[in-house]
């Protein structure tokens, strides 16, 4: 008998009925009540169902109208490429080289596209030590230029026309060159691939001309004339004890600074147990980046760089005699290199052979020959000589260049007399410019094919002797372009592209196709440098220093060029990240302009009032020399000699250089001037008049001073920390004392009702340490950001409107004398990004909670949520949050509102950022945020989650010091720590438990309680800091809170 | 025959020019029933035009982004939401009026509760504006509310101040509005049986809800009326006291301060005050009202202005001692130079501040001055521009300066659309009270029936004829026959 289930009585005794109500339990149409066919009026409750009707009938339309389905651009692989996972990060290594510059990269390639680069650490090796500058970081977006020259051009009619195949152009380049007389010249900016050479040796009848556009060819030539051949050497800033710089910016611009700041930086840390750090002296005219980081600065005129060199040089011996007005401070830094001798090193930045003659005599008395400065090991970041080039234009004017070939330089622009460059280059038949952009050398050429960026092509270069850095293409090339190397073998009649030449060259000299790949994937090969070297030669020592007395005394202002951390010589300057970076000592973007001294604002009837300081519209000064007149709005910085003017080169770029830079600055350029041996990057007797003019000048910060907020910015004298070294970890106990008088618990846990993340230690903590002792405020790590977390550019009118975006800034506060606010004491630099704060102030007050707290320490930032009340900025301490005040990344609900014409009108550079081919930089891992919406630092929350993964994949525990962030790989001074701090082993966790005597938060006494330790900057000067401590003045009792202490109590 | 009667002489009568019942009818209801005037379309007109370039401006900025505003990165909110708290600030009197001067049973109320109330809609409407369309994506605004949603466990923030905002302003706005509309009730049923037309009549029949004018109507009317007026009392006090924990319960210094609510309370019923003058002033005159609002009604609120006036006086100079009192430097240095500073950037907004709400109010201790019309009408726009600076100067100067000097903002100044944003709302308040003023009648006409002392007049006048009356002629002319 079969068995009969049953659920309920209904199935058992109505089993019909039932199932049919089961069946319409859930009905799949629209229950219309007694509708059938009758239509709408005659059913049996038309009211309702007409609403019923209604509802769905709305409801669809909305759904239909509303929900347009973007059209996605995204193509599957047809066969997925071995290796190749679609969404996983792939690194390569590689080498940024611009201008001499290496730096060691690793490209990481997200979906065939090179996105970001990252430092390339190799362990044990002496140049791929990690860290990278802000023109490395931002020349990924170089590759995705739209103003780069997508293929092969050829003038016809003084117009530009494409030629459509490279063997067309190399036939016409062959004929051309064929039917010329004269010689063959290639003109390139500093070459250090070693196959290039190379090749340029093999190419009959060359004559190669290396030009800088900031030359140190007095550097080399004083070299040669003191015996060590036409060579710079390595120098050894990390065992040097003293280093005196005259002028020469080596952590921003000077011949390798990410090399020099990696080694600065390990002097300047400092060992709390034993505290000791090197000494650095600058001696210079306007306030550069470098000279922001000494401890003790002197200022000069630009034109008495010679007679200090000479001053100090005899101040080493017996007898001095200062001829300079600061003869005193020369007097003890020569005494100190004495002391020293054998550790010290003098750098310094002219391009006057006769004074770097000086300079190399001074390294000799102090014994720096063979220890900090090594001529055994000779480094080729820079070998351009200056009469080398003007020999050339010599030669061309004289009609005896048959055929030039550009690459990388562009003298038009860069060469002090340039119209002779441009009306000499006239007179040469062929010219060829492989330069990337339509800059301006090679709108003049008559052919122009241009080079790859170097993600997209190979390569190599030797820095120093014995290094060899390969660089790899990343990516097929975007354009129609091709090496000029190729070319250069193609004309010189070989058949092989430089490619299979470099392969070959390499495979041969490694031996085998595996070395050679160890070394591709390394990215850097080191072997014990060969060669160099040569012994000091002190004969032209007489002949230079008469030379220098010689000089004509100078009376009246002077102008030095120098070079920004962003735009350098401005071979990049078509970059968005670099013009929208702020200069570290100005915090100015998008311009250049004159820095001029307090003294000389006085003289020229500026007045330093609220309306200089709280508007962007700044006085505009002329500066003429000469036929040289150029028109400069002003900014008055401490610290400058009285007598200088300071303007940044690199500006004033033409069409062809991109939207971005054209028309952005004045091009500065015109006022160096050739001496017959070397440009000279001064001018001795420039006018300058004020114009009783305005101009808008885009500055990310406005106040200069930091008010003496301790809570803030602490900075002290090494004499005094040593003195009081626990100051700051008593100003700390007494807040918490403070603290504890008015409650009880613990300072922590009463901060929040929340459950403290600190007690949950088997946890992950993420904190951050920022050293405000080895940063130099370089911005590498602004551009990093940048690239890594896709903060939007928005152009020069918005910073004007104070709307930048970036997520990490590096705050820069003068510390001047309390009586004289030119004498600048100190500069310090503070980089400022989301504190990460666990009772974070931001958190509580959105409305939707689009801002929380994660486990694991971070404030995070939900996009989709945000409704854009920016109540979290406004309650934020730091002022790290920013809002899109504009769609300026075209990821706005509101189609097509950036051709905004009313208020706000974005910039060129906004829609250039959101060109299809400029938005190939964006990482896809980092959602790109919509207008209306706050953002902020994230602390890398995308690198976190892929470590994690990275650790679940390989069944471990994630360590303490897995992940990094975009700012710390970038930073070459190691003064960003990231990890997890509740792991011992961490190195964040290192870093505090070692540095608690400088360790502090940033506006601890706001009780927001913030991840980010900072730790103090400490100067190396006997000076005793009056502000330090505070126990100093005779029985005054120190207020209980430090947030308590008045200004006047605390300023005296 | 002696006088048994005792006549208090104290108080004058609140309505002049011894009105009977009908005459207060045919009064009230002759602007509302008669054709709109000259003026009254002009004015409506211009208000429309100002609403309508407020319009424009909100439609640019929502749709070209906040940027079309010149708030930066230090200083997040500025005009909007300077005139947020304005408004609220000035919604605050109506509320005042017909609520605790209910309580109290302030008779003089009766004259101006009804304009008054609707100016609390208005402004409250006006002032919703503008944390709405602040907002950088407006179309998310529901987020703010609370409701069961599909988007999994979220839920809004109930620690965030601007969440306590949405429900403070939201009840405000809904038992102002019942309480308005609960006083109209008597006062449409009245228009719907004087209407002639037929529209009129389906327009003011519909509005009334029915009202009969029963004594079980009446009485659970004034019960209504009581519960509400029961209900407003606190939110009075409540609303501006949760709009000031915007600021109070943050940590910028300027903002961080415990006599917020209480400040915020006094300077709202100060301002409310004044618009309320700004508004009667013209109406009374306009409309031909004056013998329902009189000089005593204008003298009353002036002296309320002088009391509330002085307190917020007192409140400024408390914050100012405290924060030189207190050991707080970055408050200090938010009071000292970004305020008192007259030569700081904003320096100049502090004293234009002072010198609108402190000083110049103390002019009504002077009995003429309070009962001087052109007087009070100037004294009532300087003192809301002395409001608004009140919360521009609360706003700006705080975050423009606060901890990081490296942050210290550039001039903020407004653009063309954040003005004409702001007066958009003039517009729409105004529109909202000319239309109000053209269609409901603007004093409440069941109400001051009650303070009517036509009875007491009538009684009066009988009772002096009667006493000179002989009993016979009583008995004759009366009627009366006492068993003769």
């Amino acid at each position: 008998m079969d068995n009969k289930y049953w659920q309920s009585f209904g199935e058992v005794n109505d089993p019909e009925n039932f199932r049919k109500q089961s069946q319409d339990e859930f009905h799949e149409e629209l229950p219309f009540e007694g509708f059938d066919d009758k239509g709408l009026i005659d059913a049996k409750a038309p009211r309702r169902d007409f609403l019923k009707y209604l509802g769905f009938s709305t409801a669809a339309a909305t759904l239909a109208a509303s929900c347009k389905v973007p059209v996605r651009k995204a193509i599957p692989y047809a066969n997925k490429p071995e290796n190749i996972i679609p969404g996983e990060a792939k690194y390569y290594a590689t080498t940024y080289v611009q201008d001499g510059d290496v730096v060691p990269v690793l490209a990481k390639v997200r979906d065939a596209r090179p996105i970001k680069l990252e430092e390339n650490v190799l362990p044990g090796s002496s140049y791929a030590m990690g860290g990278t500058s802000a023109r490395a970081q931002a020349s990924v977006l170089d590759l995705y230029d739209m103003y780069r020259l997508r293929h092969p051009q050829h003038k016809v009619n003084g117009k530009f026309e494409e030629v459509p195949s490279f063997e067309q152009m190399d036939k016409m380049v062959g004929d051309a060159m064929k039917a010329a007389s004269g010689s063959v010249v290639l003109l390139t900016s500093t070459v250090v691939s070693p196959t290039t050479k190379d090749i340029i040796a093999k190419f009959p009848n060359l004559k190669h001309v290396q030009y800088d556009a900031v030359s140190h060819s007095g550097m080399l030539l004083a070299n040669e004339a003191c015996g060590f051949g036409r060579t710079l050497p390595s120098y050894k800033f990390d065992i040097a004890k003293v280093i005196v710089s005259l002028g020469a910016d080596f952590l921003g611009t000077w011949l390798s600074p990410v090399e020099f700041a990696k080694a600065y930086a390990k002097g300047r840390k400092i060992e709390e147990k034993n505290p000791q750090m090197s000494k650095h002296y600058q001696f210079e005219s306007h306030l550069s980046m470098t000279g922001s980081n000494a401890d003790e600065r002197f200022t000069h005129r630009p034109s008495e760089t010679g007679l200090v060199a000479l001053d100090l040089l005899s101040a080493l011996g017996v007898g001095f005699f200062p001829t300079t007005s600061i003869g005193k401070a020369i007097k003890k830094v020569a005494d100190e290199l004495n002391a020293h001798k054998g550790e010290a090193l003098v750098v310094c930045g002219s391009n006057d052979k006769n004074i770097q003659v000086i300079v190399n005599a001074i390294n000799n008395a102090i014994g720096a020959f063979g220890k900090t400065i090594d001529f055994s090991v000779p480094v080729n970041y820079r070998q351009g000589i200056d009469s080398d080039m003007a020999q050339l234009i010599a030669d061309m004017e004289a009609g005896s260049v048959g055929t030039l070939l550009i690459y990388g330089a562009n003298p038009a622009y860069t060469w002090p007399e340039a119209d002779k460059f441009k009306s000499a280059l006239k007179k040469v038949k062929v010219t060829v410019s492989f330069n990337e952009k339509m800059d301006e050398t090679t709108s003049l050429c008559e052919y122009s094919i241009p080079n790859h960026h170097y993600l997209e092509s190979w390569g190599d270069a030797s820095p120093k002797a014995g290094i060899t850095c390969f660089i790899q293409p990343t990516i097929y090339p975007l354009f129609k372009t091709r090496s000029y190397q190729t070319s250069l073998l193609r004309w010189s009649g070989s058949n092989q592209d430089y490619e299979t030449y470099f392969k070959e060259y390499w495979i041969g000299k490694f031996g085998g196709t595996d070395a050679f790949n160890k070394v591709l994937e390394a990215g850097v090969k080191e072997e014990t440098a060969s060669g160099g070297g040569g012994s000091y030669n002190g004969a032209a020592v007489a002949e230079a220093s008469s030379a220098i007395a010689a000089y004509p005394k100078v009376t009246g202002s002077e102008l030095v060029l120098y070079q920004k951390v962003s735009i350098g010589t401005g071979s990049q300057a078509g970059n968005p990240w670099l013009q929208e970076l702020p200069d570290p000592v100005t915090k100015a973007t998008w311009d250049n302009y004159a820095m001029i001294s307090m003294a000389k604002a006085k003289e020229l009837g500026i007045k330093l009032d609220n309306d200089y300081e709280y508007y962007p519209e700044k006085p505009v000064i002329e500066l003429s020399f000469g036929k040289t007149k150029v028109e400069l709005p002003v900014l008055v910085i401490p610290g400058m000699n009285a007598e200088t003017i300071a303007v940044a080169l690199g500006y004033g770029r033409n069409e062809g250089m991109g939207k971005t830079a054209a028309g952005v600055g004045i091009n500065a350029y015109p006022f160096a001037s050739y001496n017959g041996s070397s440009v000279m990057y001064r001018v001795t007797g420039v006018t300058a008049t004020n114009l009783h003019k305005k101009y808008r000048l885009a500055q990310t910060q406005k106040h200069n001073s930091y008010e003496n907020r301790k809570e803030v910015v602490r900075e002290t004298t090494l004499a005094s920390f040593k003195k009081e070294s626990n100051v700051i970890p008593e100003w700390r106990k007494e807040l918490e004392d403070a603290f504890y008088k008015n409650s009880n618990g613990s300072f922590r846990a009463n901060a929040t009702l929340y459950p403290d993340a600190d007690t949950r230690s088997h946890e992950i903590k993420w904190g951050m340490s920022i050293d405000m002792n080895t940063c130099t405020g370089c911005n590498a790590c602004v551009v990093a950001c940048h690239a890594e977390n896709n903060v939007p550019v928005v152009g020069k009118r918005e910073v004007l409107r104070y709307h930048d975006m970036h997520w990490l800034r590096i705050d820069r506060y003068f510390v001047s004398d309390e009586h004289n606010p030119d004498d600048l004491k100190a500069v310090v630099f503070q980089p400022m990004l989301c504190q990460h704060c666990d009772n974070a102030p931001c958190e509580n007050v959105c409305p939707v909670a689009a801002t929380n707290h994660s486990a694991e320490g971070f404030n995070q930032m939900t996009y989709n949520r945000c409704i854009g009340t920016r109540y979290c900025a406004n309650n934020c301490p730091y002022k790290v949050r920013r809002f899109n005040w504009a769609d300026y990344t075209g990821a706005d609900s509101f189609p097509d509102n950036q051709d905004n014409q009313l208020i706000g009108k974005l910039d060129d550079v906004v829609f250039q950022m959101n060109d299809d081919l400029t938005r190939m930089v964006l990482n896809p891992d980092v959602t790109v945020r919509s207008r209306g919406v706050i953002e902020k630092c994230s602390f890398c929350v995308q690198r976190t989650q892929a470590a994690k993964l990275e650790a679940k994949k390989e069944n471990r525990m994630l360590g303490g010091n897995d992940v990094k962030t975009a700012c710390q790989t970038a930073c070459p001074t190691n003064a960003i720590v990231f990890g997890n701090s509740h792991d011992k082993e961490s190195d964040i966790y290192k870093v505090r438990e070692n540095n608690k005597q400088r360790g502090f938060y940033v506006l601890e006494q706001l009780h927001v309680l913030p991840n980010i330790t900072y730790l103090a900057k400490v100067r190396n000067t006997d000076e005793e800091d009056k502000h330090w401590g505070g126990h100093h003045e005779g029985g005054e009792v120190k207020e209980t809170m430090p947030a308590a202490t008045k200004p006047e109590e605390t300023t005296h | 025959m002696a006088l048994l009667r005792y006549e208090s002489q104290v108080r004058p009568a609140l309505v002049e020019g011894d009105k009977d019942y009908h005459q207060v009818t045919e009064d009230i209801c002759r602007p509302v029933e008669a054709k709109p005037t000259r003026a009254w379309w002009i004015g409506f007109i211009v208000s429309v035009l100002v609403l309508c370039f407020g319009i424009l401006s909100v439609t640019i900025e929502v749709i070209y982004g906040t940027g079309q505003w010149n708030l930066n990165k230090t200083v997040g909110w500025g005009w909007d939401i300077t005139n947020f708290v304005w408004w609220i600030g000035i919604g605050h009197a109506g509320t005042l009026i017909s609520a605790i001067l209910l309580l109290f049973r302030q008779g003089w109320r009766t004259g101006v509760n009804r304009a008054a109330e609707a100016m609390t809609i208005f402004a409250v409407m006006c002032a919703g504006q503008f944390p709405i369309w602040h907002m950088g994506r407006v179309w998310n605004a529901f987020f703010v509310l609370p409701y069961p949603n599909t988007r999994g466990p979220l839920w809004v923030n109930f620690n965030s101040p601007l969440l306590w905002d949405v429900f403070a302003i939201s009840t405000y706005f809904t038992v102002s509005l019942l309480f308005w509309y609960a006083g109209l009730l008597p006062d449409l049923a009245t228009l719907r049986d004087r209407a002639k037309k037929k529209w009129r009549k389906l327009f003011y029949g519909v509005a009334a809800f029915g009202w009969t004018g029963s004594t079980k109507h009446w009485q659970r009317h004034e019960a209504l009326s009581l519960v509400l007026a029961g209900l407003s009392t606190p939110l009075v006090l409540s609303v501006h006291t949760i709009v000031s924990f915007d600021f109070a319960t943050s940590v910028v210094p300027g903002w961080h301060t415990t006599i917020f609510p209480p400040y915020f309370v006094a300077g709202a019923i100060f301002s409310g005050f004044a618009m309320v003058q700004t508004l009667l002033v013209v109406t009374r005159k306009v409309l031909g009202l004056q013998e329902y609002i009189t000089i005593e009604h204008i003298e009353v609120m002036n002296k309320i202005i002088v009391l509330t006036g002085s307190i917020v006086g007192i409140a400024y100079l408390t914050e100012l001692f405290i924060s030189w009192y207190g050991v707080n430097e970055y408050e200090n240095f938010a009071f000292m130079q970004n305020r008192l500073n007259l030569f700081s950037p904003y320096g100049w907004s502090y004293w234009i501040m002072m010198g609108c709400n402190v000083l110049s109010p103390q002019i009504f201790w002077f009995r003429k001055m309070r009962r001087n019309l052109v007087l009070t009408f100037f004294m009532s726009i300087l003192i809301n521009i002395g409001m608004w600076f009140e919360r521009f100067v609360i706003i700006v100067t705080s975050v423009y300066r606060d901890y990081l000097p490296s942050a210290w903002s550039t001039y903020y100044r407004p653009t063309i659309w954040e003005v004409g944003f702001y007066m958009g709302t003039f517009g729409l308040f105004f529109t909202c009270y000319f239309l109000f003023s053209k269609f409901f009648p603007v004093i409440a006409l069941a109400e001051i029936k009650h303070i009517l002392k036509k009875n007491g007049e009538n009684y009066k006048e009988k009772m002096d004829e009667i006493e000179h009356e002989t009993t016979e002629e009583f008995g004759q002319k009366h009627g009366h026959d006492h068993g003769a």
